[in-house]
């Protein structure tokens, strides 16, 4: 283990998986440091589901290294299991049982000593501990979700791996999650989780952006906005409107020092792509290519 | 360890309760077969001509019974497990492998021990036979059996991708074992390559003890080298369902 791996809670090196003919990962890079909610952001099947399985050691990969908490995922997975809290894309919990029975099976793996005091915590957070001895076929897909997160949450982890966390969960529920992975971050707790909203990647202190396999990027949401362009806009004095949709920083300077910026500017409008919009391109720049060779 | 495996099998049976319905079909399933049993084979003709008593055979369709029922809902649930995500939850949440492939066995072997009670009580009322003096012979068979049928059922699971792809194993178990494990056709009677194949089918064992002990009237004592082999049939399929119970996809 070196110095450099302790700084970073998850390190995936060349990462491989395929399916048959389909490549799930292929050669994926990533380095999520401690203490950050890091976002991965791509479409259906963009190999989302695939990288948060392997980083859990619940599948192995064809080909390269994958390191949590500086151990190797899949040769060491029982010690890094125990310091990190997984909720899957689809609740998998048992629904003839009911929530308090749920966490306290699937919290028994743990031998947590406070047990009954974390399942009431953790299911008051989730707001429904008065439900927690119905059986969770009367619970909504919604509500299960919370269930799952609930579980995740048992064991207070070093590390919480969300796939699609808040898929299902209505908008008041889904701010009080937020509020929630932002306050555990500030607690020094990592949060690594896979959304399709964009609105909750620019919550993020770190987004990639995964498409077949292959992470596009992997930088902070403000720094990802900064790629995106800009549509200025000039009104002149006779007039004339002079638009340019260019990078956002060069955009603007370069059309003040073609026109000067005297008197002959009545107006200067600029306005900037949104992260959706920049995110939306990026993916889309992989898909045309793919298009055109084909 | 045997922490977790009390805490899967305390699971398991708190599911089977909670489900009334499985619950009801699951004791009463094996008592209506019983009796659809015990009728078609009275009303043939030709057993009577033969001097053949059904009676005889009741203990050992009870122990086929269990057999069968015991492998079915254990590989199918397992099956679930793995297609709901819940096996993937519970290895990530700290249970190992040996521990779940352990703690099936005891969830279910708690539930076949509760049908092969059913069945032994309803096997001697219906054919009128007195199983008390060799009780404790019947039952640890039939309960060793059930243990290797769960074994079994956690095994052939693991080859199966989903509940679908399980059917085409339960004839595969089924079907020889009701055929060539001596059970209705004395394996003498076999051709010499079904008899070597018996030797693969753990029922064949259990038939020999309980044929010996209640049939013939024998000892327990006397039918040991079965009960064993039978025993370490069950070893093996603890094993290889523990090395095989895919822990990564």
């Amino acid at each position: 283990m070196t110095v450099e791996s302790l700084e970073k809670t998850i390190e995936i090196e060349d990462l491989h998986k395929s399916y048959g003919a389909i490549r799930a990962l292929d050669g994926t890079n990533l380095t999520v440091a401690p203490a950050q909610v890091f976002g991965l952001l791509g479409p259906n099947g963009s190999g989302k589901t695939t990288l948060i399985k392997a980083i859990c050691g619940i599948l192995k990969p064809d080909r390269g290294n994958i390191r949590v908490f500086g151990l190797e995922a899949g040769h060491d997975r029982y010690a890094v299991r125990k310091r990190l809290g997984y909720m899957p894309q689809t609740p998998s919990l048992y629904d003839d049982l009911s929530p308090a029975e749920n966490l306290r099976f699937f919290g028994g793996g743990f031998h947590l000593p406070d047990l009954q005091e974390r399942l009431r915590e953790v299911l008051e957070f989730v707001q429904l501990w008065n439900r927690r001895d119905d059986p969770l076929y009367t619970f909504s897909g919604g509500m299960r979700q919370r269930i799952s997160l609930a579980c995740a949450l048992l064991h207070d982890p070093e590390l919480l791996i969300l796939d699609e966390p808040t898929a299902g969960v209505d908008p008041a529920l889904r701010k009080d999650f937020w509020e929630h992975f932002t306050e555990l971050r500030n607690r020094g707790r990592t949060i690594f989780l896979s959304t399709n909203q964009m609105d909750e990647a620019q919550r993020c202190d770190r987004i990639a952006v995964v498409m077949g396999g292959k992470m596009l990027v992997n930088e902070t949401p403000g720094t990802i906005r900064g790629r995106g362009k800009a549509r200025v806009t000039l009104e002149l004095e006779d007039g004339q409107r002079v638009e340019e949709v260019a990078d956002y920083e060069s955009a603007l300077p370069r059309l003040l020092a073609e026109y000067g910026l005297g008197s002959q500017v009545k107006r200067i409008s600029l306005k900037r792509q949104s992260l959706e919009d920049v995110i939306l391109d990026l993916i889309g720049e992989p898909q045309a290519k793919e298009r055109q060779t084909k | 360890m045997i922490r977790n495996i009390n805490l899967i099998a305390i699971r398991i049976n708190r599911q089977f309760l909670r489900d009334r319905r499985f619950l009801v079909l699951s004791l009463v399933v094996p008592l209506l077969l019983m009796l659809l049993i015990k009728y078609v084979f009275e009303s043939l003709p030709g057993l009577a001509r033969l001097n053949v008593r059904i009676s005889d055979y009741s203990i050992l369709f009870a122990a086929y019974l269990v057999h069968f029922l015991a492998y079915i809902l254990s590989t199918i649930v397992l099956v679930r497990d793995r297609v709901t995500g819940t096996l993937a939850r519970m290895f990530v949440y700290g249970y190992r492998r040996r521990e779940i492939v352990l703690g099936y066995i005891a969830g279910y072997t708690t539930i076949a021990a509760v049908q092969t009670a059913l069945v032994l009580v309803l096997t001697g009322y219906l054919f009128d036979i007195n199983l008390t003096p060799d009780i404790a012979a019947i039952v640890l068979t039939v309960l060793a059996l059930a243990i290797v049928s769960v074994g079994l059922g956690v095994f052939i699971s693991n080859f199966a991708r989903n509940e679908g792809q399980v059917i085409p194993f339960i004839p595969m178990v089924v079907l020889p074992s009701a055929l060539i494990s001596g059970i209705a056709i004395p394996i003498d009677d076999l051709p010499t390559a079904l008899q070597w194949c018996s030797y693969l089918i753990p029922l064949r064992y259990a038939v020999e003890v309980l044929r010996g002990v209640v049939l013939q009237g024998g000892s327990f004592f006397g039918q040991l080298l079965p009960f064993f082999v039978l025993v370490g049939i069950g070893v093996v399929l603890l094993a290889s369902a523990s090395l095989t119970l895919r822990e990564r996809e």
